[in-house]
């Protein structure tokens, strides 16, 4: 079986992708994994060759190498278009900026495997605006709340862990209730 | 995975000593940025020039009722000359991609634009509104505070855009999370020089900095001068990311000072030779190009940081290079028509004897 992302090695990894209540699989090849830093985060950032290139390469600003390889690498099957700004996913690949606020929701498909790539992570712990929403402001103490708990766990601290699933309870039913 | 795995702890190596006057020696300037964009607004890319006027316009308001801000002055990047433009691109307030698309986009400036050492607010440029400051030396935290003290007034106007997971919603996902950019300009002479250099390259990849030359387009560092900046913005709050910047500036500003004390030990008359030889140049030179200026300012600044020379004035190499630019040459000299180039070499050449020779030859 080729590979769905480069469509030109033969796939001899498999991921599963559950979202929601639909199942995708998705072959690919041993490259793209690394290209995509499948095969985990510490093989991929510790790239050594990456820095050197980085760093001997001809730096050009505001593009560094880094940056136009991992954009070169970006593949999608699609080239969708964010509904709210119009914007596709060609101009976005070619510019390295995105439209809107919107279209990280709305290309999420092909933008959050990217970030994943670029930051390494996708759980944020910036500081939060003043003006956010309530609703934002629950989901993010929910999951600090679920940091928390796992810790607790960890470290066998039941009673604690009981307590912060609690919390988390109330905090959950509080959105639901607000948004229903 | 065994040697990926292992952890570098930078704490380990004492990097914070007592050698702050050291570490200015080293770190010659230090950069934070933050980008926001408001929500419900068309990003930069994609807004029409009448949607980003507006925005400007909006932003100017803001800042123009506001007694904190009484020192900013505004400038509209499309009535700046190009000179002055480039002079801003050198200091990454505009970049090239987009002075094409210069409509609305608007620069507030403390103290306006003379020389290096501002506070900024860049209106849309690559996003809304970009908050940058520059201090001298490494000093982080200061940087970080002028930066924080004009978004915390802009937070409460308008609503930035901003998700739980990917945080402050930037234009580049480069910059998604904090959207906090730390960035420090060292003068790394000696360790560039050893093979002390690559195994710092190897342990910063590790703890999410990078380092690279900080000239455009000098493939290998032309002046010893890099930039050593926080390569991840989203994952780690913005405490982390000032303070893992910080520490590896301090720990680099430590390895460099040791393998100058190293240097001085083992090859004293090597360097004091070539120090010499370079403030013979930098003396009796009628005509000097911008790059050799720089490499023969770099040498002159590490016989002043040994303290192995006489007859030269403390400089500051970041400031001095500022005004030695062509850019800067021609704007502060007003040089109309045609450009001489052997000309301004010679202006330059007059700048340095003026400003770092003790008895101005």
């Amino acid at each position: 079986m080729k590979c769905d992302l480069c469509n030109n090695n033969e796939a001899t990894i498999y991921l599963i992708k559950i979202q929601d209540s639909t199942v995708k699989r998705i072959n690919i090849c041993e490259e793209c994994a690394k290209k995509y830093s499948f095969l985990g985060d510490e093989d991929f950032h510790n790239d050594f060759t990456d820095i050197l290139y980085e760093f001997f390469g001809e730096g050009s600003r505001p593009v560094s190498k880094r940056i136009k390889k991992i954009w070169g690498n970006l593949s999608y099957r699609r080239n969708q278009k964010c509904p709210y700004c119009g914007i596709d996913l060609k101009t976005i690949k070619k510019t390295g900026l995105v439209g809107c606020s919107n279209c990280y929701r709305e290309l999420g498909d092909v933008l959050l495997p990217l970030i994943k790539n670029i930051q390494g992570t996708l759980e944020n712990k910036s500081k939060i605006p003043v003006n956010t929403t309530e609703k934002i402001r629950a989901e993010v103490s929910i999951r600090n709340l679920r940091h928390k708990l796992q810790n607790e766990i960890l470290v066998e601290n039941f009673e604690e862990a009981a307590r912060i699933r609690d919390k988390i309870k109330i905090l959950e039913n509080n959105i639901n209730g607000r948004s229903e | 995975m065994g040697a990926v795995s292992k952890k570098f702890n930078i704490l380990d190596n004492n990097a914070g000593g007592d050698g702050s006057a050291d570490k200015n020696k080293i770190v010659l300037r230090t950069r934070v940025s933050l980008a926001r964009n408001f929500t419900d607004k068309k990003f930069v890319s994609t807004s029409s020039n009448e949607e980003k006027r507006s925005l400007l316009e909006e932003v100017k308001k803001h800042i123009e009722n506001a007694k904190n801000f009484k020192d900013f002055k505004f400038y509209r990047i499309k009535e700046l000359k190009k000179l002055q433009r480039d002079l801003l691109f050198r200091d990454y307030m505009i970049d090239t991609e987009i002075s094409g698309k210069m409509q609305g986009s608007g620069l507030f400036a403390r103290n306006g634009l003379n020389g290096a050492g501002i506070t900024a607010i860049i209106v849309n440029n690559e996003d809304h509104i970009n908050i940058q400051s520059v201090c001298p030396g490494l000093n982080i935290y200061k940087a970080y505070d002028e930066v924080a003290k004009i978004e915390k007034y802009y937070e409460k106007k308008f609503n930035f855009a901003f998700d739980k997971d990917l945080g402050y919603l930037t234009a580049s996902p480069f910059n998604l999370g904090t959207a906090l950019r730390v960035t420090a300009i060292a003068h790394l002479p000696v360790l560039s020089l050893s093979s002390g250099i690559s195994d710092l390259l190897k342990r910063m990849g590790k703890i999410g900095c990078q380092i690279k030359g900080y000239f455009i387009d000098s493939p290998e560092a032309a002046g010893n001068l890099f930039e050593i900046f926080n390569q991840y913005t989203l994952g780690k709050d913005e405490k982390e990311i000032l303070d893992i910047t910080n520490l590896i500036c301090l720990n680099i500003a430590e390895e460099e000072k040791s393998a100058r004390d190293q240097l001085k030990k083992k090859d004293l008359l090597g360097i004091k030779d070539n120090v010499c030889r370079s403030f013979g140049l930098l003396k009796y030179a009628k005509i000097l190009s911008y790059e050799e200026s720089v490499e023969l300012l770099s040498i002159m600044k590490i016989g002043k940081d040994l303290d192995i020379i006489e007859g030269v004035n403390d400089f500051d190499f970041f400031r001095l290079m500022d005004k030695i630019s062509n850019s800067r040459i021609i704007v502060d000299m007003e040089i109309g028509g045609k450009i001489d180039s052997d000309y301004i070499d010679s202006i330059r050449a007059g700048i340095i004897r003026k400003e770092i020779m003790k008895e101005a030859g």
